[in-house]
């Protein structure tokens, strides 16, 4: 400490410790929320084909075609934990950088017990518009299946999760409440989706 | 780090070479004469409270900090004001203030030429104090 170097060190290495300090202390203010938000799934029309996928293999898949309607708005939520503060702390507090958001087809066929296929995502930066309001929206990705198990599939279940991406901290993965039944229709359909 | 300077040099402790520290010794080599001339030294009380200081200094801006950024709900807030500490901090602590300097060390007066039988200095160490006095 003679010298302003090791002066300099000890501040800088000081300031550096007590910087992991707040940043763990961030982590700590937020570690309790909950991140659950109401969704409204909806589709139109849905069909299946069966065409052979060419990213794997010469035989012949299910693909499905889904058009969506999605609302949510995802910005504030009561946090039962947190009624003593007097901010109401909404899923877009100081410790989340984005949001991950992705609609999933979860199903169980013959072939497999547990199918999801993810069909659609976004990603809502924080202080982005964080309401959504999607009518018949197309999917992203294809809706393949592994086989024909999309056929007649009366049991298909949308629902929209999103990975909390925090500044300190765990990543957790919130599944939105509301879900969506779609049923496959028991022929394939010869015709372009329109 | 406790630096005791060698009594022997009955001068002020404006030392020109750093021989004890090695990241002194290698930075201060590429520095022009002007800056390596600057005196930096602090006594030992100066230290402390120059230490003392810049810990409450960071800290009460972390605690300040910190709640700012709860109130407005962004974490970038808490780190400019923990930043605006460290440097306040660095502008009081880094120069040698005189505040810093009020307890100097009382050197012993210099010793003439090494004549008694206690002494431990050879007769090349002994002709070079004689060519410094």
């Amino acid at each position: 400490m003679n010298t302003a170097l090791s002066r300099l060190n000890t501040i800088f290495a000081f300031t550096l410790s007590v910087m992991a300090g707040l940043t763990f202390l961030c982590f700590l203010s937020t570690f309790f929320n909950e991140h659950k938000a109401d969704v409204a799934i909806n589709t139109g029309k849905v069909i299946v084909k069966n065409v052979p996928d060419y990213s794997a293999g010469r035989e012949k898949n299910d693909l499905g075609f889904v058009v969506f309607d999605l609302q949510t708005d995802i910005l504030f939520l009561d946090c039962p934990w947190l009624l003593t503060t007097f901010l109401p702390q909404g899923i877009f507090n100081w410790n989340v950088k984005q949001l991950f958001l992705y609609l999933f087809a979860e199903y169980e066929t013959e072939d497999h017990k547990l199918n999801q296929v993810v069909i659609w995502d976004k990603i809502i930066k924080r202080g982005e518009n964080s309401v959504l309001d999607y009518k018949k929206a197309n999917t992203k990705y294809y809706f393949w299946d592994f086989g024909n198990g999309l056929r007649s599939n009366k049991n298909v279940t949308l629902s929209l999760s999103w990975n909390v991406i925090p500044n300190a901290g765990t990543l957790p993965k919130i599944q939105g409440v509301g879900q969506h039944k779609i049923e496959f229709p028991s022929e394939y359909s010869p015709n372009r989706f329109q | 780090m406790l630096v005791i300077s060698n009594p022997r040099d009955n001068l002020l402790p404006e030392r020109k070479t750093c021989t004890y520290s090695l990241t002194n010794m290698d930075i201060k080599a590429y520095l022009p004469e002007a800056i390596k001339k600057i005196p930096t030294h602090m006594d030992f009380v100066g230290q402390k409270k120059a230490e003392k200081m810049f810990q409450m200094i960071i800290i009460s801006f972390a605690v300040v900090g910190f709640i700012w950024g709860y109130i407005c709900q962004q974490f970038s807030q808490t780190m400019y004001i923990l930043i605006t500490g460290f440097v306040i901090s660095c502008l009081l602590t880094l120069p040698p203030w005189s505040m810093f300097r009020k307890n100097p060390l009382s050197w012993q007066k210099a010793r003439p030429e090494a004549e008694e039988i206690g002494s431990t200095t050879t007769s090349a160490s002994a002709q070079k104090s004689k060519k410094k006095k």
